[in-house]
């Protein structure tokens, strides 16, 4: 067995099975599409606040953590939004790329205003000649906004013990495709996908699975999909992944269109106001 | 695939006698029985807390032999899932409350933020409670604590600090680091001795503080901050490199980075030339500047400020040249130093006349670590191979290691020199059985000798 040390920089701390069931209970009824929208905004201000991905990750991840582990009272005093723009903030001050807080109350404000191109906030679309003083932030509002910011941040670091590494399965997956010998570009793009299209699925993958298996999973669908021939025997478990693990996470990456469009219906004219 | 999947929540009892055959492999299962638990709570629909549990427990055994269904029983089946390595699993959750501790002395403030000693309620054990400097920024939550908290949560080496947990007070500013107590720090401790380490103390103290250097680096940390005041010393000779509030990860190629790094005492000088990229060497030249302070007890460069600093070091070290450091003169500061650098033509190289007590090799290994030029200075992998470890005197074993009376554990006050005054209150009572013990022991004492031979 390699050393644990090693081994535990390529992990991450998962879900306990009550930590869960508590999320489950004391959720709303649309709180599935909540956390869908949520990690959708998170991504696109990160898009916007021009971070890489593996901030963005780091943020959705952070946020999903503290879903599960913070009680519904930690959680009252800020909005989904708020939280949002809390732990993408905390991400990428940890990382190479800090943002300023104005970057963030401005993207977020933009995102959230009518000018949003997001369809869970503006489910008619975007105008086509938006009003720059709908998102405009005043000195005022972005004082208040950006005290709200910080408190926000600490009820999130409080709510996840502090516990802000993160480990993401991209690196290890373009390993992985390496070692098996189909290098492309193309499967490469469509295990990136999958990799980002996990970031938003519902099930917490992040959570309840290490980035290894992540990995491997999304390879599989992908190989799949691109119509390229992996080779014949169990290479998963060449890369520590039982087959149980792959077929759950093979199902999660290949449903996860289905959701999403599920979640497009669902709302299809209706705003859901993360505020 | 998705048929296999959907299979495992099934039930059958027959494979429950299987399960008694793979006892060794509980630990592993249980990993899985955990995750296997989340999932069904994260898909069923209306589960109940008790009924996934249940499900659970078949599943996992049913999962091992559904390969030997399909397979055959081929000898490489049966042992599908066995020789996979399974990740240590970490849980998460939110911050515990500082009032389950209750604290009993402060250790020390000042530079090296605020540590108090303090005993858990629940267990007795003791910690240290270090209380996060929330100084006001305009930033939030300020970052050299949250990568404080990450680097040393990401740590697990005998000789680096064990963070225990994190816990809050009653406001979001309160947060404490509760970490193991250690006895003494190596500053406080110098300062005490009358004499220096032993020349096998000194090896077994460096070896301890390198190894988790070289551990550090390892893991892409960067320390930033050492120097004797930040190693802790328990009294079993265990050193543990503690105070993170410097540290960072780092990456190749080398990010961008503060120079106001590391305190002034143990800055390497590419720092205090200005070098915006710099690595792991900053650690090592900061090691130097410990294994010198070690030989002599004193910080070997004091200097008052960042020129001064400089100029302390090329009058022990030599002035540096373009042979022996290429391209420092291309450093921000470099032009500053022009007076310094043409005033002094000073003779290159530590002398042994600086450091008496110390052999060829040790002087060797020293002077490697406070090279001038960054790319000269070993890694901490190389020093800890270096021929010092290995001659005569050999590192001392660390139960072989003097105690000392601990100022963090308020030992201290037992030996002080001068009475505290008197505090208010009633006058005590003196005790004629208090006077009687006075010089009840004088007959056995041993008439110690009048010095003793310090001996490698």
């Amino acid at each position: 067995m390699a050393p644990i040390s090693s081994v535990e920089y390529l992990s991450n701390p998962l879900v306990t099975s009550n930590q869960l069931l508590d999320l489950k209970n004391s959720e709303r009824d649309n709180g599935l599409s909540v956390r869908f929208a949520q990690a959708q905004l998170t991504s696109a201000a990160g898009i916007l606040l021009r971070l890489p991905q593996e901030v963005i990750a780091q943020a959705i991840v952070l946020l999903q953590r503290f879903w599960v582990s913070s009680r519904p009272e930690d959680r009252e005093g800020f909005s989904p939004k708020t939280f949002s723009a809390a732990t993408i903030y905390l991400a990428a001050k940890l990382s190479a790329t800090p943002v300023a807080p104005r970057s963030v109350v401005n993207v977020y404000a933009y995102l959230t205003s009518k000018a949003s191109p997001l369809l869970f906030v503006n489910p008619q679309g975007a105008p086509t000649d938006p009003d720059p003083a709908d998102y405009y932030v005043s000195e005022g509002t972005y004082e208040r906004e950006r005290q709200r910011l910080f408190v926000c941040e600490s009820v999130v670091l409080v709510g996840i013990g502090f516990d802000t590494r993160v480990a993401l399965p991209y690196s290890l997956a373009l390993t992985y495709i390496q070692v098996l010998g189909v290098s492309s570009a193309s499967l490469a793009r469509r295990v990136f996908e999958h990799l980002n299209a996990g970031l938003l699925s519902p099930q917490l993958l992040h959570l309840t699975h290490q980035p290894h298996a992540l990995a491997v999973a999304a390879i599989y669908v992908a190989a799949r999909e691109t119509g390229i021939k992996l080779v014949e025997q169990n290479w998963w478990e060449v890369f520590d992944v039982d087959r149980e693990d792959l077929g759950f996470l093979v199902l999660a990456y290949g449903s996860l269109a289905n959701f999403a469009e599920a979640e497009a219906k669902k709302w299809k004219g209706i705003a859901l106001s993360l505020d | 695939m998705a048929s296999n999947s959907k299979s495992k929540w099934a039930v059958d009892d027959e494979e429950e006698a299987a399960a008694v055959a793979l006892r060794k492999k509980e630990r592993d299962e249980r990993r899985r029985l955990k995750e296997e638990k989340a999932r069904q709570a994260a898909i069923a629909t209306a589960a109940t807390p008790s009924s996934p549990s249940n499900e659970n427990e078949r599943a996992a055994k049913r999962q091992k032999t559904s390969p030997e269904k399909e397979n055959g029983a081929s000898t490489s089946t049966s042992e599908e899932g066995a020789h996979l390595l399974h990740f240590p699993s970490r849980q998460f959750g939110p911050c515990g409350h500082v009032d389950q501790f209750e604290l009993l002395n402060n250790i020390e403030e000042g530079s090296y933020g605020l540590v108090s000693r303090a005993r858990t309620k629940g267990s007795g054990d003791i910690v240290a409670l270090k209380r996060l400097k929330m100084e006001h920024t305009n930033d939030g939550f300020p970052v050299t604590g949250l990568r404080e908290i990450q680097t040393l949560m990401a740590c697990r080496h005998a000789n680096v600090v064990k963070l225990l947990e994190v816990v809050m007070g009653t406001s979001l500013k309160d947060v404490y680091l509760v970490m193991e107590f250690l006895e003494h720090d190596l500053k406080t401790l110098l300062e005490d001795m009358a004499e220096p380490f032993l020349p096998s103390e000194t090896k077994t103290l460096m070896l301890q503080i390198v190894s988790a250097t070289e551990y550090l680096h390892s893991t892409w940390i960067m320390h930033r901050d050492l120097k004797t005041s930040n190693l802790l010393l328990n009294n079993r000779g265990e050193i543990r490199l503690a105070d993170f509030g410097m540290a960072r990860y780092t990456g190749n190629p080398r990010p961008k980075l503060t120079q106001l790094v590391v305190t002034l005492w143990y800055r390497a000088p590419e720092l205090l030339l200005g070098a915006e990229e710099y690595g792991f060497e900053i650690d090592v030249w900061s090691l130097g500047c410990i294994f010198a302070e070690l030989l002599t007890k004193e910080p070997v460069f004091q200097g008052k400020n960042e020129v001064d600093q400089l100029s302390k070091i090329f009058a022990l070290l030599g002035t540096p040249t373009n042979e022996t450091w290429p391209g420092f003169r291309s450093l921000p500061n470099a032009k500053a130093l022009h007076p310094v650098l043409s005033g002094s033509t000073s003779p290159p190289s530590l002398s042994a006349s600086k450091f008496p007590y110390i052999t060829n090799a040790g002087l060797r290994l020293l002077s490697s670590l406070l090279s001038m030029n960054p790319t000269a200075r070993p890694s901490a992998s190389e020093i800890l191979s270096h021929p010092y470890f290995k001659e005569d005197p050999r590192p001392k074993a660390k139960e072989m290691f003097p105690t000392f009376p601990s100022k963090a554990g308020q030992e201290k006050r037992r030996r002080r020199a001068t009475p505290q005054a008197p505090e208010r209150g009633d006058a005590p009572r003196l005790d004629e059985q208090e006077f009687a013990g006075i010089f009840a022991g004088r007959a056995d004492e041993e008439q110690g000798a009048g010095f003793s031979l310090r001996l490698g």
